[in-house]
């Protein structure tokens, strides 16, 4: 019961540790779309690629609780 | 605004996503109601989170639906490599517990001496050397009592059966020769000409992966590495789309799938190093001598984490969407307590139609920025190995003169 609890509040601290990065990212991207439209391209791809890196981070902390779960 | 030619394809691919989105919503019914056969006869223990595991798993028999209590299921050939009988080769999970050198324990199967006269608590005290198979398990013939077995040792027992997964992996292939040999046909029958039928639908996706994943990463090289990145690319897609299909399994929720992946690029990254990558790992420059074994250090986390950060970005995101889905269509099964609550089920029916709904249009966006995401980072990860000083590496010389200007 311990490892499910620990578990689902280490996924929620997870999901908010991603959710402030990528919404921070966002903000700027658009900021800087609205700024500059013809990047908007090179942006968009950049935006992306650094969302898929904090996603990744998030993503290492839910396969550990996931395995705390299964384990 | 004028429209470029970038943006155009922005529309284009926006059209592609849309019509998929559009031919999900007709699978999405079908989904949403076959796992419930499936949970109230498969899993008597009403147990959810076994049953959802089971649903995400590899097997050896690919199930297709229960009618009544029998299950329609084709089964997969077990093929075993013993170094005690060499290559063996069972039709079935059926005819693999016929043999009686075999015995199934815990959904494992174990390759056994004979049956040995200890107790059952010495035998659970050595697991490496004696099974233990429960009462209604296949090898305890005599009444419910479990039984031990003397496992043989020494013996090397190897499975390379073709699983659910495999098969469903031979099946991506094939549609991929398929439709890819006839695009590549129709583009040098007509060639100089405007694309045509299934041509000019995967164009765009074509030159989308060709201009904005290849292109911009890998500093000049690129043609050399856009058929693996287009491989690459449309064999997850198409997985992912075919993982959310009924009937079928999450082929890339399987990490040995997207390790393999994974791996292939690491071997690239390696296979394409350049002296400049290896001393940016082994000696970076332009920090100060007693953070170079730090740097060393780093780097090469960085090394290993990059590449296996892919196949557990690839994995999470996949099977995440599975656990979702199933999670929200077994609340309908847990609140109405399997049948006995007929108003509970009802009552949470819409809601948890309409979220595995949402969540399943939100897979399929899933599926293709996934593959994208890969590609990308697989091109970023090369380019950078491939990159030479001539190619914009100021970072450490700008170290360098900051250094010298104090």
């Amino acid at each position: 019961m311990d490892a499910i609890a620990g578990a689902g509040i280490g996924a929620g601290l997870a999901v908010i540790g991603a959710g402030i990065g990528i919404g921070r990212l966002a903000a700027a991207a658009m900021e800087s779309v609205a700024r500059q439209p013809s990047a908007a391209d090179a942006i968009r791809a950049n935006m992306i690629l650094t969302a898929a890196f904090i996603e990744g981070v998030a993503l290492f902390g839910e396969v550990v609780c996931l395995l705390a779960v299964l384990g | 605004m004028k429209r470029t030619p970038t943006i155009d394809r922005f529309y284009k691919i926006s059209a592609i996503i849309l019509f998929t989105l559009g031919l999900a919503a007709g699978s999405t019914g079908v989904k949403a109601s076959s796992p419930d056969k499936s949970t109230a006869h498969v899993d008597p223990d009403r147990d959810i989170a076994k049953i959802i595991i089971h649903h995400v798993m590899d097997s050896h028999d690919w199930h297709i639906t229960d009618i009544g209590e029998t299950a329609i299921s084709l089964p997969l050939p077990w093929i075993i490599y013993n170094s005690d009988k060499g290559l063996q080769f069972f039709g079935s999970t059926h005819a693999l517990e016929e043999d009686p050198s075999y015995v199934t324990s815990h959904e494992h199967f174990y390759y056994i001496k004979g049956e040995a006269h200890v107790s059952e608590e010495e035998a659970a005290a050595h697991p490496e050397k004696y099974v233990v198979v429960a009462g209604h398990g296949h090898g305890a013939a005599h009444g419910d009592h479990p039984k031990v077995y003397e496992l043989a040792e020494g013996v090397t027992v190897i499975d390379f059966s073709l699983t659910k997964t495999g098969l469903q992996i031979l099946l991506v292939a094939l549609i991929m020769i398929v439709l890819f040999t006839s695009i590549a046909k129709s583009y040098k029958r007509r060639a100089g000409m405007a694309p045509k039928g299934v041509q000019s639908f995967f164009e765009p996706v074509i030159l989308f992966v060709r201009e904005d994943v290849a292109k911009p990463f890998l500093h000049g090289k690129h043609e050399r590495f856009v058929p693996y990145l287009l491989t690459l690319f449309f064999f997850i897609w198409f997985s992912n789309l075919l993982g959310l299909t009924p009937l079928s399994s999450n082929i890339m929720g399987n990490t040995t799938i997207t390790l393999m992946l994974a791996g292939m690029t690491f071997v690239l990254i390696v296979a394409n190093s350049t002296k400049d990558f290896w001393m940016h790992i082994l000696w970076f420059p332009g920090v100060p001598l007693w953070m170079k074994p730090l740097m060393l250090v780093v780097e090469l986390i960085g090394f290993i984490t990059k590449p296996a950060a892919l196949a557990i970005r690839l994995f999470a995101n996949i099977s995440a969407g599975h656990f979702m889905v199933l999670s929200l269509i077994s609340l309908i099964f847990i609140l109405g307590k399997f049948g006995d609550s007929p108003g509970g089920a009802f009552g949470i029916m819409p809601l948890s139609i309409a979220f595995s709904i949402f969540i399943f249009a939100v897979e399929l966006l899933v599926a293709a920025v996934q593959a994208f995401v890969f590609c990308l980072l697989t091109a970023v990860f090369i380019g950078q190995a491939l990159e030479s000083h001539d190619h914009g590496h100021d970072h450490g010389h700008e170290a360098e003169h900051a250094h010298g200007a104090h």
